[in-house]
């Protein structure tokens, strides 16, 4: 009889077992965690919130390459600041234009080595773009790089592009000597990546983690004062933000709402933020191939019902300021036109003059205080936003009150992204709050929102100028900017752009994104400031770099 | 032998409904993989970009029921292609980075859950309105119906930074890399408690429950009079007459349960920032990453459908009754 009884015994046996070695395990608590500073000196900790789990993937040619790959292990010929409108000479030493503009000399810095010890040559940029152009994309107005001398290389433009520059400069550049060996470019992982940067050696690679250690061959030696870069996964900002928080990290680029509280107050003394508004212009895109978003006297009555200070202090938290009548964002402040941001009218909140703009371009207001146009039906809007970006939505949602006082009546609809972006690009939306192009000169954001190139008819897809307003004077201007080496004569054409945008208002102008970027100076001092921005907070932007060779240790 | 093969035949026609489901849904969703990641961007990627990224993926415009009977080809090989969110890395590799800790995060939890709570279910109904009986269903129901992101945070709060009794995150510690040493082993251990109790909270009640009532029908049975009429030990009747018999939907939900292992638990992932499948999917999803997506479902069907029918066949040995009809 006894021997039935077994198989039951053996199982609540196993089950007593698990159940111990659960408890011990619990039981040996904190003792039993560490940190995993084996090495003695502590990396430099970043969280990554929207990765839930790294692939080692260090192709820069690769749209989803593992963070820091960029930023870290490979540089470009030179780092445009947005933050401080300067420009830091890097892996190039200096760089002319030819007269015709057709052609870009840049003389690269010497001794300059690979972390596999090789020197850094001509052929490495012209083999970078040939790639670059092969399997990403971009760059259709350069013919070809051409290395004249070891230390010398050319690039000739098929037509003149005073943009490429800033583009071409900014391109980081890798190994001939490793990347001509590859077979294709486009699937390699690149394991172990050979790159010019300050932190190219990985010592670890987990996919929730990984470190990047210095390049032993560095060309400035002394700026690698960070004993390591350690990247931390997280799906999604509350694990980030926590770890933040709890000072865990060290700088923390995610959103984190509530700064003040959730962040600086946990450790005034060390913890801060800075968040410049050098992202890109945020903008109420109307659809202008609808009634009546096509008449340039209701976008400007509509913008003037906006008021821009509650959508930047309720909305945004106070993390930035109202956009004015040039569309310039905080990183174009060396072009911006002062005396027209001065003297602004459409973007000022001007309940009055907005109501008796509509009123005389023919949009009635009827007896129950609701506008109409001019077919008779009611003026109404829809505004579109993704439903996570909760901080879009309440800006949304001001826009919306401020237009009952216009008598619009604007619903917001809020699905998910994916559905909110198929609509923008489909042309078949009403109205959305976007983002806009954001590059070193404001040729690709005034093109992106008033150029005749960009427009595509409703049905076809596009990926910019999704409100679809194309404006032949912005065209000539923006050939004009193009064509220009001169820079004064850019200034010129810019500041014409300016008057263009302002009496064409092509979008409406909200706010400048903030870049965001916390940090905690705890373990290490040397971050950018708004007193000292000699880079922004971004740990994916090109001064990352900047940031990564000023950081240093605390000492003691 | 002939209900083991009935059996299968049901499970491959349930295969390819599936499968073809799998194929068709997410097709069905607005947008493009690239347009997808150009959005997510915001502007750091240039228009002429796009063309070259949907070469650079493959994204094709061949008919949809070309794509089709491809697609049907490579699930029979195997091929499921290349991650179009990790390109260039390959979904079979995707996968398997992250399924281990799935399946040790879920399997954990469920073992835990099944095995702990089937057995306070026995207890509980056999000493009907005891101790036992009247103060655990409600507590654990009532546990069990937070919000389990809610529950999960509070935990993270309370036992990760206010107590500090446990990490905060990842499956162990950064800075070491997985080794069979006994130190990784209980880093490892100590990295699943948390997420692993939370999910074993919200999911033992419903355990309890289930096998509580089947087996307060089951004591009701006249076999069980009969064998305390025979004087059989109390611990006897429960476990080798009631519970046995009690236990037959238990089997079958454990297997359902078992094979919905490898889709992850996404939010312990998010909250936890534990490694696994759940987010994964959740990010294959917004990025419209068939490949990854296919990948995902094709293993979590695959998974369901095996252990459903393994769980027939461990049945067939269970109760007689399926062998006679």
């Amino acid at each position: 009889m006894m021997t039935r009884f077994r198989p039951v015994r053996r199982a609540a046996r196993v089950v007593a077992l698990a159940l111990a070695g659960t408890l011990a395990l619990t039981a040996c608590g904190p003792g039993g965690s560490g940190d995993g500073t084996e090495e003695g000196a502590a990396p430099l900790i970043i969280p990554r919130e929207d990765m839930g789990t790294f692939v080692r993937n260090f192709n820069p040619f690769s749209p989803n390459v593992a963070p820091m790959t960029q930023q870290a292990v490979y540089e470009p010929m030179f780092v445009y600041n947005p933050a401080d409108g300067s420009t830091t000479p890097w892996l190039a030493t200096e760089w002319s234009v030819s007269d015709d503009g057709l052609q870009l000399t840049f003389s690269l810095r010497e001794g300059v080595q690979w972390s596999d010890g090789e020197p850094l040559v001509a052929q490495d940029v012209a083999t970078t773009f040939e790639l670059q152009k092969e399997v990403l994309g971009g760059y259709e107005y350069l013919d070809k790089a051409e290395a004249v001398d070891d230390a010398t290389v050319v690039l000739h433009l098929n037509r003149v592009y005073s943009p490429a520059l800033y583009e071409i400069g900014q391109q980081i550049i890798i190994p001939d000597h490793v990347w001509s060996q590859v077979a294709d470019p486009a699937k390699e992982t690149n394991e172990s990546p050979v790159g010019t940067g300050p932190y190219t050696e990985v010592i670890r690679f987990e996919s929730q983690s990984f470190d990047l250690g210095p390049n032993p061959s560095y060309w400035q030696p002394e700026k690698q004062k960070i004993p390591s870069i350690r990247m931390l996964a997280f799906a999604g900002n509350d694990g980030a933000n926590l770890a933040a928080a709890n000072g865990e990290v060290d700088w923390a680029p995610q959103f984190i709402p509530n700064i003040e509280q959730a962040f600086v107050a946990r450790d005034p003394e060390h913890n801060h933020y800075w968040f410049p508004p050098t992202g890109s212009m945020i903008n109420w895109q109307l659809n202008t191939t609808k009634a009546p978003y096509d008449d340039v006297d209701v976008r400007k009555a509509l913008s003037m019902a906006i008021d821009r200070q509650q959508i930047v202090d309720v909305a945004m938290q106070g993390y930035t300021y109202p956009a004015d009548c040039t569309g310039l964002s905080g990183a174009y402040d060396t072009w911006r036109d002062q005396g027209l941001a001065d003297s602004c009218e459409w973007t000022q909140r001007d309940v009055e003059a907005a109501n008796a703009l509509l009123d005389d371009a023919g949009y009635p207001r009827g007896g129950d205080g609701n506008r109409t146009l001019k077919d008779g039906s009611p003026f109404t809007a829809t505004i579109s936003v993704g439903s996570t970006s909760s901080d879009w939505l309440s800006v949304a949602e001001i826009i919306s009150q401020n237009l009952a006082e216009i008598g619009v009546e604007a619903s917001v609809d809020a699905p998910d992204w994916s559905a909110v972006v198929a609509g923008y690009e489909d042309g078949s939306f009403d109205s959305g709050i976007v983002w806009s192009n954001n590059a070193p000169t404001p040729y690709q954001f005034y093109r992106g929102v008033m150029s005749t190139a960009t427009v595509k008819p409703v049905g076809e897809k596009t990926f910019e100028n999704y409100h679809r307003f194309g404006d032949e004077q912005a065209d000539t201007l923006l050939d004009e900017l193009a064509a220009t080496a001169d820079q004064d004569a850019q200034h010129a054409l810019v500041n014409e752009l300016q008057a263009e945008f302002d009496a064409r208002a092509p979008v409406i102008p909200l706010f400048p994104g903030p870049e965001w970027g916390a940090y905690t100076d705890a373990r290490f001092t040397g971050w950018p400031t708004e007193e000292n921005p000699y880079a922004t907070l971004s740990t994916r932007a090109p001064t990352t770099v900047l940031v990564l060779t000023t950081l240093e240790p605390v000492q003691g | 032998m002939q209900f083991v093969l009935r059996r299968l035949g049901f499970y491959l026609l349930a295969f390819w409904v599936s499968v073809t489901l799998n194929f068709l849904l997410p097709r069905f969703m607005p947008g493009d993989p690239v347009s997808r990641m150009f959005a997510r961007s915001q502007s750091r990627m240039t228009p002429e970009q796009i063309t070259q990224l949907r070469q650079l993926f493959g994204l094709d415009d061949r008919p949809l029921w070309r794509q089709y009977v491809d697609y049907l080809g490579n699930v029979v090989t195997g091929d499921m292609g290349v991650s179009i969110s990790r390109f260039p890395t390959p979904v079979v590799e995707v996968i398997a980075g992250q399924i281990g800790w799935t399946v040790l995060l879920g399997g954990t939890a469920l073992l835990i859950a099944v095995v702990v709570g089937n057995l306070l279910g026995i207890l509980a109904a056999w000493r009907r309105g005891g101790f036992l009986d009247s103060m655990m269903p409600p507590f654990l129901v009532f546990v069990g119906s937070f919000p389990y992101f809610w529950l999960a945070m509070g935990a993270l709060y309370l036992f990760g930074v206010s107590l500090g009794w446990f990490p905060l995150r990842h499956a162990f510690s950064a800075g070491t890399s997985p080794a069979w040493t006994g130190e990784f082993a209980s880093d490892v251990a100590l990295h699943l408690v948390l997420p692993a109790v939370t999910i074993v909270v919200v999911s033992i009640g419903g355990w309890m429950l289930a096998m509580r009532n089947t087996m307060i029908a089951t004591n009701a049975e006249d076999y069980i009079v009969m064998a305390e009429a025979k004087g059989l030990r109390p611990g006897r009747i429960m476990f080798r007459y009631a519970a046995r018999n009690a236990m037959l939907p238990a089997v079958t939900s454990f297997g359902m349960s078992l094979g919905f292992v490898v889709g992850g638990a996404l939010l312990t992932e998010v909250v936890f920032a534990y490694p696994g499948v759940g987010y994964q999917l959740l990010a294959a999803v917004q990025g419209l990453d068939y490949p990854l997506m296919q990948g995902i479902f094709l293993t979590i069907t695959a998974a369901v459908l095996l252990v459903n029918f393994l769980v027939d066949i461990v049945y067939v040995r269970l109760d007689p009754r399926v062998r006679v009809s």
